[in-house]
């Protein structure tokens, strides 16, 4: 049994997110394209393309999505938010056509926490976002499944080239599984073996330092 | 669960030994065991009866599953079936692994016996990887599935389960009126 030295926060999937959680605050950090509904006084230093003192109404530029979250309002004074072309419906429908072809990874890492973030900003099409983004899931969880559960002691990159963070989490798991079975099948479980929070202490041992 | 606890809870099942000595009755908590004469089988848990074997203390003879015939015919039948047959023992694998390490010149044919739990073992979870598909593609709330043992729930249950709360996450998406409460929080 291996137990780690810290348990990490897993993402929170879904409209939520885990302040704690490491994958989410690198996903917060993925820019959308959005469209300024009002004057931004004396912040043009944040657009580089032009050169004013200020941001005039109804640039279009890119913020990252914690700004975003932050300056949005129902209202729609400040912001307005476009989708990021891989939610727009040109790519839905390459999604759900077929979801195992796509390389998720390339389409931005994570493109079910971005996903699921982009359905706070009222768009009309968030229905439609929600359930491409459960269909692709479900069409790739094969996939997945089969990858996970079957790459022994091979070199795993080619398949998780191509998946989303969320996916790579649940390839872990399903790689720690059959570890686990295929350790206990060879009779690795019942050796003694240092664990793994011991040998990261890096303490000297007797046998080194009496010699 | 690790394999090595289902492994544990596997050697609480009962095989037939044959012993050398002779012991009175022995009374332990989980049960009585006993006696033992030289000669005559008695029934005694797998824990015990690997313990006497590595002291060569007594003989194991093979559970009755543990035939090459009708390993066969299991092989064919959970072939056949789209469902999952009977397992030849709630344990048919920890129990093959252990009596095999350790007892196999008393088992007979010992290769063919673990080559043929083996295309038993991949035919049952090959079929358990398709209902887990089946499962999530059709979005179901329940399913139930017979004749699983615990080494076949255990090998997929991590993965499952960390799935079908992605899952769910995702399908709550679709109903944003319970969670949009708590947007602006910073």
């Amino acid at each position: 049994m291996d137990t780690p030295s810290y348990f990490p926060v897993p993402p929170g999937v879904g409209m939520e997110e885990n302040f704690l959680s490491l994958d989410d605050i690198l996903l917060s950090q993925e820019r959308l394209p959005v469209r300024t509904e009002c004057v931004f006084p004396r912040l043009g230093f944040l657009e580089k393309s032009s050169d004013s003192q200020d941001i005039p109404e109804g640039t279009k530029m890119e913020l990252p999505l914690w700004l975003c979250k932050g300056l949005y309002e129902k209202k729609r004074k400040v912001l307005s938010v476009e989708l990021p072309k891989i939610y727009k419906e040109g790519w839905r429908t390459v999604f759900t056509a077929d979801p195992n072809v796509v390389d998720l990874h390339k389409m931005g890492p994570y493109y079910y926490g971005l996903g699921s973030q982009m359905l706070h900003f009222d768009n009309p099409e968030n229905p439609d976002i929600a359930n491409a983004l459960l269909q692709t899931f479900i069409g790739r969880f094969r996939r997945t499944m089969d990858s996970s559960q079957n790459a022994y002691n091979e070199d795993t990159s080619v398949l998780v080239g191509r998946l989303d963070c969320l996916e790579k989490v649940l390839f872990r798991s399903g790689q720690n599984s059959l570890n686990g079975f295929q350790g206990w099948e060879k009779g690795q479980a019942a050796q003694l073996t240092a664990s793994s929070l011991v040998l990261n202490y890096r303490k000297r041992k007797l046998v080194d330092v009496q010699s | 669960m690790d394999p090595s606890e289902v492994e544990f809870l596997a050697e609480k099942e009962f095989v037939k030994i044959i012993p050398n000595f002779s012991l009175d009755k022995i009374y332990l908590i989980g049960g009585d065991l006993g006696p033992f004469n030289p000669g005559l089988s008695a029934d005694v848990p797998v824990w015990l009866a690997l313990n006497l074997k590595q002291r060569q203390k007594c003989r194991i003879l093979p559970p009755e599953w543990m035939d090459v015939e009708k390993l066969e015919e299991m092989r064919e039948l959970e072939r056949k079936e789209d469902a999952f047959t009977p397992a030849p023992s709630p344990y048919y694998m920890e129990l093959t692994k252990l009596l095999l390490n350790h007892a196999s010149d008393n088992i007979p044919k010992a290769d063919e016996i673990r080559t043929l739990v083996k295309d038993i073992w991949d035919t049952r979870v090959a079929k358990l990887r398709l209902s887990a598909d089946s499962f999530i593609r059709q979005q179901e709330a329940h399913a139930q599935l017979d004749n699983l043992t615990l080494m076949e729930i255990n090998t997929i249950r991590e993965f499952l389960l960390d799935s079908l709360n992605c899952m769910y996450k995702l399908r709550s998406n679709l109903q944003p009126g319970a969670t949009k409460g708590q947007f602006g929080d910073y």
